[in-house]
């Protein structure tokens, strides 16, 4: 970068900050004030009470009470601000009196309400970009430790998904799409206006959150610049109000189920294919000479079958369903108390939750303690400070969720005709006193007991989170503010583990016991300061904003490892001795400027524009500063004089926007070329020894996504039917990504800014209020559909195909990211004349799967692979539907997606021989012999593999449509005749329930299961996945063996004193 | 008050100045080293070290050379058999498929090894170091260089030939050269190697290639091509080097604590106990596929009964190679496995034991065995037998009628010395005998198979690429 119009603009912005600084620190000048009273009445003259009287440009105010009279202190010269919701703002000069009377009018309720944007709010009425937003009431009862996870079906254009039903694992949220091939999708989440990537929302109590925002387009996101491609969530947590204290306690109990299992074989079906499996591949072998009926000792080891299995498979009974011993029934409790409140000057809010989860996995669990102390105080009419503070403690034993050879996993591949305890009462064959023993001989029975990994193995992961955020307000004049603030977010983990010497004999192996602890360190500070005008010019109404922020943050992540423990007494590593260890560090900053204008005419005309520009580490020193602008307009159609004579039209508004957000989720180093540790050996010692690891890019910079929007909102009807829809277009630019380069260059692929991918699609949110009156009757219904297309990749467009555990994904242009690339399976060959009848591949038998010559050429090789489909859906939808009456409040929530496939990953293990783990309940149905040749879909029993079974093919992909009863919730409030004579103001009961039923055909057990998340390379982890050969991101919709999503029913009390 | 005022003051203005943003935007790595590195010769020690340490995934005991020698020829099967196994499987029975997997791995790491030599020879060239030091590193790097391309010619015939770091978009226009230019590469190499690197016996680090190392490696490319004379020639300079000997007896050559013995004429170094430190996988690897010793075997490189059967009665170096078998829990289990690597004492961790057992990759027998082929003197073989305790070629208690040419003894020569040590395919391939040797014992070998396919994955990222015939 060339210095010298850098150091000119810095110069300028020197002057400018260093003024406010000074002005900051200038003063607090004394202002003479008085004693105001007076009276708040409804249109009809009632006395109106909870009317929020504020004053102008400063922090303080007050309530009315149950007569609609308030008192406060205010200058002569101020001007107060009446509000409430459903009623018009006022603003009144007090103009030297000391009783000001109001009457409210009764407002269009809907367009007044608030709503957060980045560095801001603005009222319905004014936002110009696509902004949904949620309140503390849509979730209150849900029974989730994450707030996202209740936000499921309830926003067009946001997919939130739970890939895991572990307790504390966070869905996927992916906001319009995918808009990147390598880098993270994951939106940005901001915390009280600390912007936090990768954030874990299970640190947030969702009680104690007020509301949750979502910028869904560009124009929105673009003010949070390079980190707003993905979307961004802003979660605003909750204040008291001037006015009476307020404690509101509550206590809710749980139980969790899992209602779906995987259809297994049990032991009589299992042996009879493992009986199948072994004389076919027998006979196989030498089919001249070989028969099924040979007996073991003319068979090597590998085709033998254990006698039993021949003689008396009936002593097996249906054998041991692993997933009853690894499920169960599980409980949870939540106590909540929450005190909020506060005076003119000082509002608070003190908070503390504990949450003791067990999953339905044995031994696991996940307990949270939360507590948070917001408080806001005004030191004067000018100058406020403020303090949020969060501290948050997870204790938690969460497995199952990695797929392939994680607890849920192993256990459904397991054996089924191995007890749960043998005669010693240990869990496994592999204890030598059993009588079980025998079966070791067989190198290909495979027992992964669910307790060998869960009791005899002892884990606890403990992490630790601290959020602080202290501000301090400033208003220089009446117009114009001051806001700086500094924020930290410290986040500490420690997994600690010991296997337990043989684990109970119950796993695959007889291994030592061994101890291992991790620990990890996040430190994320911010400094932010911003600036804002705000004025009203007779019809003219203009925000302006500006601001600069400093951000940084360190990771660090050590390990230690200790073996050679005498005994399984002491669990702590210093009983063993130490094995290995070692510890990483990371870090990453950003410099920011962002500047906005909002104006309005008539309030009805806004226009909106808004720029950031931003310098990370991350990217190449010459292309490191990037600008994102954006600009958007409303108009208020409704408000038009011509529009007065349609009555039926409460609001009518018409939005267009377009802007450019930025993506720079790649690694922190991503732009450098690193040496990595390559050590070699001299003698006894190590040579220590460094290679190259990647090929640097010093050019790298931002992706960016530019997105146009075009949104209507239309209310009629008396305000009882809303409409809103939105088109948008949005193309993501210079994409970052892994560019495959010829393997001779030493490396498969290079870090780029290449290629393009639209997005683009519509959004419809419909709410109707069906009745009014004693029974209120409402429906949300949401409906979104998103096109994803590729448009460009690298230098000759060829297509990128990544492979992991045999599931490919091919992203080529013209079609979405990632497709299943794979063979066609057209049945099964019923017998020898059809193999010859077909092109096949070479060793092909009858009962081999029919691959579909896709090339047409007569012969079956991988340019046969073909699109096997995608995970993205066509579209999605969510409906909700609400019913009051009295104190009952009665809703469902219905949602679905419709379209998209999933990979069942599983197949691999579970659909055709694997080294003899269980199977599928349905590959019973294979084909035997020609005379009995099973449903046609499920091939024959072998060991060896013959006709390309164990490659990837249209068998492992499945439809992922689903509809699911998502939530029911009944709540009753007590009436007041009742709670009057008790110390409560409010007291409530509610029953609620989550994830009631799904309909779907998947086979596993939840379609929304994925075993890859989005590319993640927070804390310096690589964002590849398990085998390391591709980013994580490209396999969302692949399910290796998931954790299902269990049922969750909670009954809760909640009081007010 | 005060200090807020100075800390914001200090903050607004300097984190405005473009000097101190850089400062603020330039992190550099923290557990990393960039690759800016590469000035002292401390530096290009790192450097070496890391060239060397390609040997570990050339040398694998599941890399690409025991896969083609031992899987290939009729030594040795897998015995973990499964579906996820195919890509394995489709070695021993010759049905390579263009999109195994193992074989594009073994491109990949195949290229990455040539790439961690060539970045060294690239820098060292305008590194201000003195010129003896940079010729010895320079030999070194090809020397290694020599060595990975003679494998990957043996394997895929044709190659693109990298010699210097390729961007990603120069390595499109390299395409494969023909056989005789990858062996004329070879030869290059490795004659700038035997001439500048030091005799063994000068070698301060152990495991640094030597002069012998790089006349013997091309000894052997000589006989490959054919030239016997010129291998007869370099062959007998590192014999009569003094610098190598046999050592007593056979079993003496092998244990976890046995390291670059006087028998031992190039050696990959490997360092036991220590999860972080390159360890040997050699005997976990090759031990059968259960888990009884408290580690999970690999089930790799199990012995064939028709290598057992070809060790002549009273040959020492068959129990000193093979186990007849292994104790599960109390009962015998049968099954023949390489005994060469054996560290029964390795520290284990996450069910790994660590072993300390290092790999030699040229041998004085070997040298040995290669200079009879090259020069037709039974003497050199001779020798290798009389370690062995066995009757001499040429004397009548010599199995003659089983083995009635000189040819015919050294390749059942080589194979019982030399067994599982990554040697038999090139052997047979070398000596024109594979077809005829392994079709004899019922394998489905053809011509076109002694190459391995070019991956497919390869020619769809560069059309150009030409394929291997038959694939």
């Amino acid at each position: 970068m060339s210095s010298t119009p850098t150091s000119r603009r810095s110069w300028r912005a020197s002057v400018i900050f260093t003024l406010f600084c000074f002005s900051f620190v200038q003063g607090f000048a004394q202002t003479k004030s008085l004693t105001i009273t007076g009276k708040v009445t409804d249109e009809n003259g009632k006395p109106l009470p909870g009317v929020s009287v504020l004053i102008k440009s400063a922090t303080s105010g007050t309530i009315s009470n149950q007569d609609g009279a308030y008192s406060l202190s205010a200058n002569d010269n101020s001007t107060l601000v009446f509000s409430s919701i459903s009623y018009e703002t006022q603003e009144i000069p007090v103009s030297n009196r000391s009783v000001i009377d109001v009457s409210m009018l009764p407002s269009n309720k809907t367009l007044n309400e608030v709503v957060v944007v980045g560095y801001g709010t603005q009222s319905k009425r004014a936002i110009t970009g696509a902004v949904a937003s949620v309140g503390f009431n849509e979730f209150k009862d849900r029974s989730f430790s994450n707030v996202t996870q209740s936000l499921a079906g309830k926003i067009a254009g946001v997919n939130i998904t739970q890939s895991q039903g572990a307790p504390g694992v966070s869905p996927i949220i992916r906001i319009r799409g995918v808009s990147s091939i390598t880098a993270g999708t994951t939106p940005l989440f901001v915390v009280d206006g600390v912007p936090l990537e990768n954030f874990n929302l299970n640190l947030i109590n969702p009680q104690d959150i007020e509301s949750v925002d979502v910028l869904k387009d560009a124009s929105s996101a673009a003010i949070y610049g390079s980190r707003g491609a993905n979307g961004v969530v802003l979660i605003t947590t909750k204040l008291g109000k001037a006015g009476k204290t307020n404690i509101s306690a509550g206590y809710e109990y749980g139980t969790q189920s899992v209602i779906r299992k995987v259809p297994m074989m049990d032991a009589q079906q299992w042996i009879g294919y493992y009986i199948d499996a072994h004389n076919n591949a027998w006979v196989d072998l030498n089919p001249a000479v070989n028969k099924a009926s040979d007996p073991n000792s003319a068979r090597p080891s590998t085709y033998r079958i254990p006698d039993d299995f021949i003689t008396n498979p009936q002593q097996f009974g249906k054998g041991t369903d692993w997933q009853d011993v690894m499920f169960r029934v599980a409980p949870s409790h939540n106590a909540q108390l929450s005190v909020s409140g506060g005076t003119e000057k000082t509002q608070f809010l003190f908070s503390g939750s504990f949450l003791d989860q067990q999953a339905v996995l044995d031994e696991n669990y996940y307990k949270r303690l939360a507590l948070r102390t917001n408080i806001k105080h005004a030191v004067s009419d000018k100058f406020s400070l403020g303090l949020n503070l969060s501290a948050t403690t997870v204790f938690d034993r969460t497995e199952g969720t990695q797929g392939k050879s994680d607890v849920v996993s192993l256990a459904i591949q397991s054996d089924p005709i191995f007890p749960v305890y043998n005669e010693n009462g240990n869990l496994g064959y592999r204890d030598p006193n059993s009588v079980w023993s025998k079966y070791v001989a067989y190198n290909d029975l495979n027992l992964w007991h669910p307790y060998s990994l869960t009791r005899f193995y002892h884990k606890q992961n403990k992490s630790f989170n601290t959020l602080a955020t202290a501000f301090a307000e400033y208003f220089i004049t009446d117009d114009l503010k001051f806001r700086t603030s500094i924020s930290g977010n410290l986040f500490n983990t420690r997994l600690n583990s010991y296997r337990v010497k043989n684990q109970g004999y119950g796993y695959s192996g007889l291994l030592p016991a061994e101890g291992n602890v991790q620990s990890s360190y996040m430190l994320n500070w911010l400094s932010e300061n911003t600036l804002t005008y705000d004025k009203r010019f007779g019809d003219h109404s203009l925000n302006v904003l500006a601001g600069y922020s400093v951000q940084k943050q360190r990771d660090e992540f050590a390990t230690v490892t200790s073996g050679s423990f005498p005994n399984d007494l002491v669990e702590t590593l210093n009983a063993g001795v130490v094995t290995s260890g070692s510890s990483t560090a990371t870090e990453w900053s950003m410099i920011s400027y962002l500047g906005r204008a909002q104006y309005n005419f008539q309030n009805k005309y806004f226009l909106t524009a808004a720029i950031r520009r931003d310098g990370s580490s991350r990217f190449g020193r010459d292309t490191r500063w990037g600008y994102f602008p954006s600009v958007s307009a409303g108009w208020l159609i409704s408000d038009e004089s011509f529009m007065q004579n349609v009555k039926f039209v409460n609001s009518l508004k018409v939005r267009a926007s377009y802007g450019i957000a930025g993506n720079n989720q790649i690694p922190n180093y991503g732009a450098i070329s690193l040496l990595s540790a390559t050590n070699y050996v001299s003698g006894a010692a190590l040579a220590s020894g460094l290679t190259i690891s990647n090929i640097s890019n010093t050019n790298l910079k931002w992706e960016r996504t530019g997105q146009m929007n075009i949104g209507v909102d239309l209310r009629v009807l008396n305000d009882r039917i809303g409409l809103s829809a939105e088109y948008y277009n949005s193309v993501t630019r210079d994409m970052l990504l892994n560019v495959p380069v010829p393997d001779i260059s030493g490396f498969s692929s290079q870090l780029t800014n290449i290629g393009r991918m639209r997005n683009r699609g519509i959004e419809l949110n419909i709410n109707s209020k069906n009745t009014t009156g004693k029974v209120i009757w409402t429906t949300d219904l949401n409906v979104s559909r998103n096109r994803n297309t590729v448009l460009q990749l690298g230098p000759t467009n060829a297509p990128i195909i990544y492979t992991d555990f045999v599931v490919a994904v091919k992203t080529e242009v013209g079609q979405p990211i990632s497709n299943f690339y794979g063979y066609v399976v057209d049945g099964v060959f019923k017998n020898q004349a059809a193999v010859d009848a077909a092109p096949h591949y070479s060793s092909t038998k009858p009962g081999d799967p029919i691959i579909r010559d896709v090339n047409g050429d007569g012969k079956i090789t991988p340019d046969d692979r073909t699109s096997l489909g995608n995970f993205q859906p066509d579209f999605t939808a969510g409906l909700t539907n609400t019913v009051s009456y009295k104190g009952f409040d009665f809703s469902f929530l219905l949602q679905g997606t419709y379209g998209g496939e999933i990979v069942n990953q599983n197949f691999r293990y579970l659909g055709f021989w694997n080294n003899g783990r269980n199977m599928f309940a349905s590959v019973d149905n294979r084909w035997r012999s020609e005379a009995d040749p099973g449903d046609g879909k499920h091939f024959r029993a072998t060991l060896g593999l013959t006709g390309l079974q164990d490659q990837f093919h249209s068998l492992w992909v499945e439809d992922a449509s689903f509809t699911r009863l998502k939530n029911i919730r009944l709540s009753y409030t007590l009436p007041s005749s009742l709670t009057r004579k008790t110390p409560f103001r409010v007291a409530r009961v509610y029953i609620n329930a989550d994830n009631v039923y799904l309909w779907s055909k998947y086979t596993n057990y939840d379609p929304e299961n994925t075993t890859y998340g989005a590319s993640n390379y927070a804390g310096g982890s690589n964002g590849l996945n398990a085998s390391g050969n591709a980013p994580n991101g490209a396999f969302i919709g692949v399910d290796y063996g998931s954790y299902p999503i269990p049922r969750v029913v909670t009954v809760g009390l909640k009081v007010d004193l | 008050m005060k200090t807020i005022q100075y800390f914001l003051t200090l903050l607004c203005v300097c984190l405005l100045t473009s000097s101190c943003q850089d400062t603020f935007l330039d992190l550099t790595p923290l557990s990393n080293a960039t690759a800016d590195n590469f000035k002292t010769r401390d530096d290009f020690e790192l450097a070496v070290n890391g060239a060397y340490a390609s040997l570990y995934t050339v040398y694998h005991p599941e890399g690409p050379v025991s896969y083609a020698n031992e899987q290939m020829s009729d030594n040795a099967i897998m015995f973990n058999i499964s579906g996820i196994q195919a890509d394995k499987w489709q070695f021993k029975d010759y049905s390579l498929a263009t999109a195994n997997t193992m074989v594009y791995q073994f491109w990949q790491e195949s290229y990455k090894a040539i790439f961690n030599a060539n970045i060294v020879l690239d820098k060292i060239e305008g590194a201000s170091l003195d010129a003896a030091y940079k010729d010895g590193v320079k030999a070194q790097m090809q020397f290694l260089r020599g060595l990975y391309y003679f494998n990957m010619v043996q394997l895929w015939g044709d190659l693109p030939i990298v010699t210097t770091p390729l961007t990603g978009e120069a390595s499109y226009a390299v395409l494969r050269s023909p056989q005789s230019a990858v062996y004329d590469q070879i030869k290059k190499d490795l004659l700038f190697a035997a001439e500048k690197l030091p005799l063994a016996t000068a070698i301060t680090v152990p495991g640094r290639a030597s002069k012998g190392a790089a006349q013997t490696l091309l000894g052997k490319v000589y006989l490959t091509l054919g030239d016997k004379a010129a291998a007869a020639t370099v062959l007998k300079e590192v014999y009569n080097s003094n610098q190598y000997s046999l050592l007593a007896n056979y079993t003496d050559l092998w244990g976890p604590s046995v390291k670059n013995t006087k028998e031992s004429i190039f050696e990959i170094q490997y360092l036991g106990g220590n999860a972080s430190a390159p360890f040997s996988r050699f005997y976990q690897t090759f031990y059968p596929n259960n888990n009884f010793l408290g580690f999970y075997g690999g089930g790799m490189n199990q012995v064939t009964d028709d290598l057992y059967n070809e060790y002549e009665t009273g040959d020492p170096r068959r129990d000193a190679s093979i186990a007849l078998g292994y104790n599960n829990a109390g009962t015998f289990i049968a099954q023949k496995y390489p005994i060469k690597w054996t560290d029964t004492k390795a520290t284990q961790v996450g069910g790994n034991p660590l072993s300390n057992n290092n790999f030699m990759v040229l041998r004085y027998a070997d040298a040995l065995l290669l200079l009879s082929e090259a020069t037709g003197d039974p003497l050199y073989l001779n020798l290798v037998r009389t370690r062995a305790k066995l009757p001499k070629f040429g004397e009548a208690t010599y199995p003659t009628a089983k083995y009635p040419t000189l040819d015919l003894a050294i390749e059942h020569e080589r194979r019982t010395e030399l067994a599982i040590e990554f040697q038999r395919w090139f052997d047979l391939k070398r000596t024109n005998r594979a077809v005829p040797v392994l079709t004899a014992k019922g394998k489905a070998i053809t011509a076109t198979k002694l190459l391995w396919p070019i991956p497919q994955i390869v020619r769809t990222q560069n059309p150009a690429i030409t394929q291997n015939p038959g694939y």
